[in-house]
């Protein structure tokens, strides 16, 4: 197992290295300096623009700036973002939390409800209610992040104002509530987007769950069991459930990716202040060190998900907790 | 002294297979007509919508009306009908769709295949190379890409839409080739001369065909909503050209004025890439079921 982690971390730290390859390929083969965004003004001079460029390294050979990057990025250091006037990394850390706050209310939210499903539609497999689950998560699986949050916004906050329309407090109220009031706005603030970003992924859960028990149910174990005379339910919960708790794990790490790029989109419906809403503002003030930046964080929180999935996995499984 | 060569099915097309057995089941059957009934809209566009989806008439008068019978979808921002542009939108996000696709699927069959057939260190070398770019959620690649080259040509957005997402199914072609690399069929091309271009192309890939049209199917669905993603971000298909994602975006700054703008064009993506799903996963059990 140990052996297994070490060969994981280092296989992550060759992904980390490449991921910062590409960024930084994109960056230098993108049109113009990296902040061109700030000195493409005709009232800089060439000279002063050149002198930028050496400042910031920029006259070295290519590979010595690779290293230089590396480096920085090893450091934890992101560069400058032109839109917020401080550093990329002291933004996204201001936004990280927010996302991971959403993310794993998501991520523990979905999996409960996608396996609760999952387990309804396999205990009365065939019939209507099976059917309409398997229809709806069909729905939700094809429904695009942002076009469910504009409904449940539409739905909620305007049709229905039950929930306030975004951010993640509210901007002039909270500042004078008590710590109970505190809280409890914060919370009428998460709800619908926390919700939303369930909803899209317990579809892929439910989905998958439902398949994962399928494919348990014709194993001999189970048609012991049920000679035994146990109950449907019974088998469910104490023997399919569990052989089916693998493929959960296992789903689990791949679930990131969609959760991430489910984050960014809702965020920017609900203007809730995480990493995605930074990354889409970024995007439209042209900030790219700050693009870069959030899109190498979230590779790497994709990458440290999935390991901590594989790690959970093989404690999991007897079979490979062994050696 | 002869030798034997077994035949145990009768010559038939894969595709003529999969087709058959999706005809079978109804749920298969609607979504296959309802995407066809959408082609059809996108193709016939010029045709079927009622006005020109770029014509601003009267950026006054005309425009943010509500659906109406003039305007079924109703108008937007700058006075154009909406229900012109989803009809537009159709087929640009059809389009984009089908040759993302293609350009992933070739180069997903090509690297698959390749380090499928070889083997040993350049399989392993490709494999982990694969598994760095599966590392970075693909949305993020994109916007990563396409935010540092504003106002991207729609035929350079296609491109890295392809780009972007051929890495699943070359791991899925690649499975497919080392496992079917030492079966009889392909030892007894071997013995009987047939070189490596020869097996891959009349062997090998003729088996990968199911895999293939599945991961296609869920591609095309795939990248239409990445394109309307991206578009919504005001990064994807450039103004003013309608997409559906164009025209969420065209709405997004008044959500609850503007209803329509996101209702519709939404619903259609939805309809669009839920049949696509229906007859990708079909296509799926039907390949399955035949082995």
């Amino acid at each position: 197992m140990l052996r297994y982690a070490v060969e994981r971390v280092v296989q992550a730290a060759v992904i980390v290295v490449f991921v910062a390859a590409i960024s930084f390929a994109l960056i230098h083969f993108a049109p113009g300096d990296p902040f061109s965004a700030a000195i493409d003004n005709p009232n800089v001079s060439d000279a002063i623009r050149e002198r930028l460029r050496v400042q910031y390294g920029f006259d070295r050979p290519l590979p010595e700036q690779f290293a230089r990057y590396v480096s920085q990025l090893a450091r934890g250091e992101l560069g400058w973002s032109f839109s917020h006037d401080r550093p990329v990394r002291d933004v996204l850390t201001h936004a990280l939390p927010n996302t991971l706050l959403l993310m794993s209310i998501a991520l523990i939210g979905s999996f409960a409800l996608g396996v609760l499903i999952a387990v309804v539609q396999v205990s009365r497999r065939g019939s209507a209610t099976d059917h309409v689950l398997s229809g709806a998560s069909l729905l939700f699986l094809s429904m695009p992040d942002f076009w469910l949050a504009i409904l449940a916004l539409l739905a909620f906050t305007y049709w229905l104002p039950i929930f306030p329309v975004g951010g993640a407090v509210d901007p002039v109220m909270h500042e004078y509530m008590g710590l109970g009031g505190r809280i409890l706005d914060r919370l009428r603030h998460l709800l619908l987007p926390a919700l939303t970003l369930t909803l899209l992924a317990a579809a892929s859960v439910a989905r998958y769950q439902r398949a994962a028990l399928l494919d348990v149910l014709p194993a001999d174990y189970i048609r012991t069991a049920r000679l035994k005379g146990l109950t449907e339910r019974a088998i469910l919960r104490r023997h399919a459930l569990r052989n089916a708790t693998l493929p959960i794990i296992s789903l689990i790490g791949l679930s990131f990716p969609a959760l991430l790029t489910g984050a960014v989109f809702i965020e920017r419906v609900f203007a809730w202040p995480g990493m995605g809403y930074a990354l889409v503002n970024a995007i439209a003030s042209r900030d790219y060190p700050l693009v870069v930046g959030a899109v190498i964080i979230g590779s790497i929180m994709v990458m440290a998900g999935s390991f901590l999935a594989d790690m959970l996995y093989a404690w999991a499984d007897p079979r490979l907790r062994g050696n | 002294m002869a030798i034997s060569v077994a035949h145990p099915t009768p010559r038939q097309s894969p595709l003529g297979r999969t087709f058959a057995r999706i005809i079978e089941r109804r749920p298969s059957r609607l979504a296959l007509g309802i995407l066809t009934a959408i082609v059809l809209v996108g193709l016939l566009a010029p045709l079927i919508a009622p006005y020109d989806p770029a014509a601003q008439p009267d950026i006054v008068l005309m425009k943010d009306l509500a659906p109406s019978p003039a305007h079924p979808f109703g108008t937007d921002p700058y006075s154009r009908d909406v229900l012109s542009r989803v009809i537009y939108g159709a087929r640009l996000s059809l389009f984009i769709g089908l040759l993302a696709t293609v350009v992933s699927l070739t180069l997903g069959v090509a690297y698959g295949a390749v380090a499928g057939y070889a083997g040993g260190l350049v399989d392993a070398i490709m494999m982990r190379v694969l598994d760095a770019f599966l590392a970075i959620p693909r949305l993020l690649l994109l916007v990563a890409i396409l935010a540092a080259w504003p106002r991207l040509s729609i035929g350079a957005l296609i491109l890295f839409l392809g780009l972007t997402g051929w890495f699943g199914l070359s791991r899925i072609v690649r499975g497919q080739v080392l496992a079917l690399k030492h079966a009889e069929f392909v030892t007894a091309a071997r013995a009987l001369g047939a070189n490596r271009r020869r097996i891959l192309w009349r062997h090998l890939l003729p088996n990968l065909v199911s895999p293939i049209v599945v991961a296609a199917t869920l591609g095309v669905a795939h990248v239409i909503v990445l394109e309307a993603g991206l578009s919504y971000l005001g990064i994807g298909v450039p103004q003013p050209e309608a997409s559906w994602g164009n025209i969420i975006r065209d709405g997004s700054d008044q959500v609850a004025t503007l209803w329509w703008m996101s209702l519709f064009p939404g619903l259609m993506m939805v309809l669009t890439v839920m049949t696509l799903n229906v007859l990708g996963e079909s296509l799926r059990d039907a390949y399955d079921r035949s082995w």
